[in-house]
């Protein structure tokens, strides 16, 4: 039976079966993957256990349901049409073909994308990397459901498109560099949708008004430096950026030499990975420009001789951030007019914002600053899956809706 | 003594030491590094913002470091945070600015005098392109000085072509536009004449050269003699090729024999420069030399000399730096062998994720 037959309440119950299994980190397509990936990205062991736990917990049944029914009102609209009070009956009928092409830093990124156009009952075409994960994946979803299996293919290709015709398919979801994505769009049909995600940095936002207990800095600090440390600072969604609003209960530099102390704390759950020269070359570069300037009274510097993790207080305003393996640049400033300044400045769009209190003034500036999602520190790098990633939904992109008024 | 009799003092000892080096004779280790050591020395008297990193770091004029290899280096980043100059540069003569494409602001190397930065160039292009003694036309695609005198390889090929040209220079890189159809005139201009023609070029150029000359149907063949100074790789660029795939398509494009194409490597924070030793050898076996007076450690990130063949950030201590910092440390990555250096991953640039570079740079230095 195709997939387009099968009531949604199935096929959301195939994935989370199939989710569950994965998140057993015993399980043997799991570990297999995860030492794929291990190998492909560098990243230590447990950055990569601790990101698949990531992936695969928040897919169970009911957090499926609700993302899908907080999007389309109710789940049964994708398997026939509804009645509504006053309206006419709608369904949601699925988009098409949907392929999701997906970048090379972040694990599993495609995944979600993937999963959540199958319960739209379309078939999906996701550009897999290396590891083969999502390959992985799809195959355990087959094992629950054939349909699935049916409507799924995870394949490899180089560029954008490869042997793949995008103009083939009805919607594209795409992450990576601006030029990447420019490239893609030139591929598609124009009726396609096309849901991009082009790059974008998160930032941080210390407020003064913050209000800590005694030791609660120190596990603040730790909260910022998992959001730096994890996956190297190489993700959208990892704070490279930290504005700390003066008048706080620690100045920016006792904030600076916590941070230090968190770093090496939380080096030890998430260890760097196996950089590449070029990038250790850059941090060290970066090291020591900013001990130049810390020499000459300017802002100050914490890192190791490894260049395993770097700290810049202060760096000039007049440089864009570094965006470097493991490195976090803070910038002291009086109020968030600072930070849309500095970001309009260097033309910066933020993907999301960490906040300690979301104080309305910091939530607009990261709202004008085109941020997504306003977040604790801590949970930058672990979006719900009813988030709406880049601004966009989950499921409704894949969806085309009827109504029915006869 | 004064500071201008130091520094002329200073600048005699280089300039002999560049002229020995044409007459064949070339700089002990032990001369390296007693020239070296005095030139940091100075540059603490001189260079506040680089004494004040070398202070921050253990040294001073009276803990100085016992060979030229421990000189603290700065790194090339730093000419964007800092005036790195012996002297006021309201002063200087030259002002040369860094490339921007990394973080997308530039710093400036400023020089008291022309001297030994034309006596510095115009030997190592000597021996890395013109053995020959040849007399060239030379083609330039890069910045032309009349239109952007900052860039030093602009101001390089000005002054390779003045003294070595045969009069006729043509600059073919306008802005970011290249001006195929003036180059290809002068090119057959060149042929009728027969006379032997050097293409100098950033990498970049060269491939938007080459696409150019193969959409226009065009395949010269230029002069026998003639050859190509491919500078600059492709950083911050968001198109690249293999190197090999580029010189291919140039030797095709423009009839000269691949052995003829060679490859600078240098930047504005240093004075001298790299050049292919042997451009006979595949790309992937070419090494790189520079003249005596510029030495290269392959360094970890603890700033610690690699073993020879190991691969690593790139540190420089170019004595002609006189007036700057003798030591660099970069991030240009790069292998040591017995015979030479070889570069590698400078192609990849240090790209800023999450936001990109707008416009394509066509001046890497």
């Amino acid at each position: 039976m195709p997939l387009v037959q099968h009531p949604v309440g199935r096929i959301v119950a195939a994935v989370a079966d199939a989710a569950e299994r994965w998140r057993d980190a015993d399980f043997p397509p799991r570990v297999r993957a995860l030492a794929r990936i291990v190998e492909r990205t560098g990243y230590a062991g447990e950055v990569v256990e601790y990101a698949l736990d990531r992936l695969f917990q928040p897919l169970t049944r009911d957090a499926l349901t609700d993302a899908i029914t907080s999007e389309l009102g109710r789940l049964e609209v994708l398997d026939r049409f509804v009645a509504r009070d006053r309206l006419p009956a709608l369904r949601a009928v699925p988009i098409g073909r949907v392929c999701v092409i997906s970048s090379r830093t972040t694990i599993g990124v495609g995944l979600w994308p993937a999963l959540f156009a199958i319960c739209a009952k379309c078939s999906v075409v996701v550009k897999d990397r290396e590891d083969a994960l999502i390959a992985a994946f799809f195959a355990t979803l087959a094992d629950e459901l054939d349909a699935i299996g049916d409507a799924l293919v995870a394949m490899r290709w180089e560029g954008a498109a490869g042997s793949v015709d995008l103009h083939a398919f009805d919607a594209v979801v795409a992450f990576g560099s601006d030029a990447g994505i420019a490239s893609i769009g030139r591929a598609l049909a124009p009726t396609a949708r096309f849901i991009a995600h082009p790059g974008s940095l998160s930032a941080g936002y210390l407020e003064a008004d913050a209000a800590f207990e005694r030791g609660a800095a120190a596990a603040l600090a730790e909260s910022i430096a998992r959001d730096v440390l994890l996956y190297d600072t190489e993700g959208c969604l990892s704070l490279g950026l930290l504005f700390i609003e003066r008048g706080g209960a620690l100045a920016p530099q006792q904030w600076a030499h916590e941070l230090a102390g968190a770093f090496a704390r939380v080096t030890i759950e998430f260890p760097p990975g196996a950089h590449d020269p070029a990038a250790r070359a850059r941090v060290a570069q970066a090291r020591d420009a900013a001990t130049v300037r810390a020499s000459g009274g300017s802002g100050a510097v914490f890192s190791d001789p490894g260049a395993n993790a770097l700290i810049v207080l202060d760096p000039p305003k007049r440089l864009p951030p570094a965006l470097l393996p493991r490195t976090l640049e803070i910038h002291a400033v009086d109020a968030p007019s600072e930070v849309a300044e500095y970001l309009a400045a260097h033309r910066l769009r933020l993907q999301a914002l960490a906040t300690v209190t979301a104080r309305a003034d910091v939530t607009a500036m990261g709202i004008d600053a085109g941020a997504t999602r306003i977040a604790a520190f801590g949970a930058l790098q672990a979006p719900a899956l009813g988030d709406r990633h880049g601004g966009r939904p989950r499921i409704a992109d894949f969806v085309r809706w009827v109504t029915r008024d006869a | 003594m004064s500071y201008a009799r130091e520094s002329r003092a200073l600048d005699d000892e280089l300039l002999a030491v560049i002229a020995r080096w044409r007459a064949g004779r070339t700089l002990t280790d032990g001369d390296f590094d007693d020239l070296a050591l005095r030139i940091f020395a100075y540059q603490l008297r001189y260079n506040a913002p680089f004494a004040q990193y070398a202070a921050s770091l253990g040294y001073s004029s009276r803990a100085l470091p016992a060979s030229w290899q421990a000189i603290p280096p700065v790194p090339a980043a730093a000419f964007k945070e800092a005036t790195l100059a012996t002297f006021d540069p309201a002063t200087s003569v030259l002002a040369f600015e860094t490339s921007g494409t990394t973080r997308g602001v530039g710093g400036r190397h400023y020089f008291d005098t022309a001297a030994l930065y034309d006596a510095a160039l115009l030997a190592g292009f000597d021996a890395g392109l013109r053995r020959d003694g040849a007399r060239l036309r030379y083609a330039n695609f890069v910045p032309n000085p009349a239109e952007r005198p900052q860039s030093s390889l602009g101001y390089m090929m000005a002054r390779v072509s003045s003294q070595f040209g045969d009069g006729e220079t043509g600059w073919y890189l306008r802005g970011d536009e290249l001006l195929v159809d003036a180059f290809v005139r002068d090119a057959y201009a060149a042929c009728a004449d027969r006379q032997p023609v050097c293409i100098a070029t950033t990498a970049f150029a060269l491939l938007h050269l080459v696409e150019a000359l193969a959409a226009r149907g065009i395949a010269l063949q230029l002069p026998p003699g003639s050859r190509v100074m491919e500078t600059g790789g492709f950083k911050g660029r968001t198109r690249s090729v293999a190197r090999a795939e580029l010189y291919a398509a140039a030797t095709d494009r423009l009839g000269v024999a691949p052995d003829a194409i060679r490859a600078e490597y240098g930047m504005t924070e240093l004075t001298s420069q790299y050049y292919d030793a042997d451009g006979s050898l595949p790309i992937e076996r070419r090494r790189k030399v520079a003249p005596p007076w510029l030495r290269t450690r392959v360094v970890g990130p603890d700033g610690t000399t690699l073993p020879d063949g190991t691969v690593g950030a790139l540190v420089h201590v170019d004595l002609a730096n006189r007036g700057s910092c003798v030591a660099i440390a970069t991030d240009d990555l790069g292998v040591r062998f017995d015979d030479g250096l070889v570069l590698i991953g400078r192609d990849a640039g240090a790209s800023l994720r999450g936001c990109s570079l707008d416009a394509e740079d066509l001046l890497p230095r």
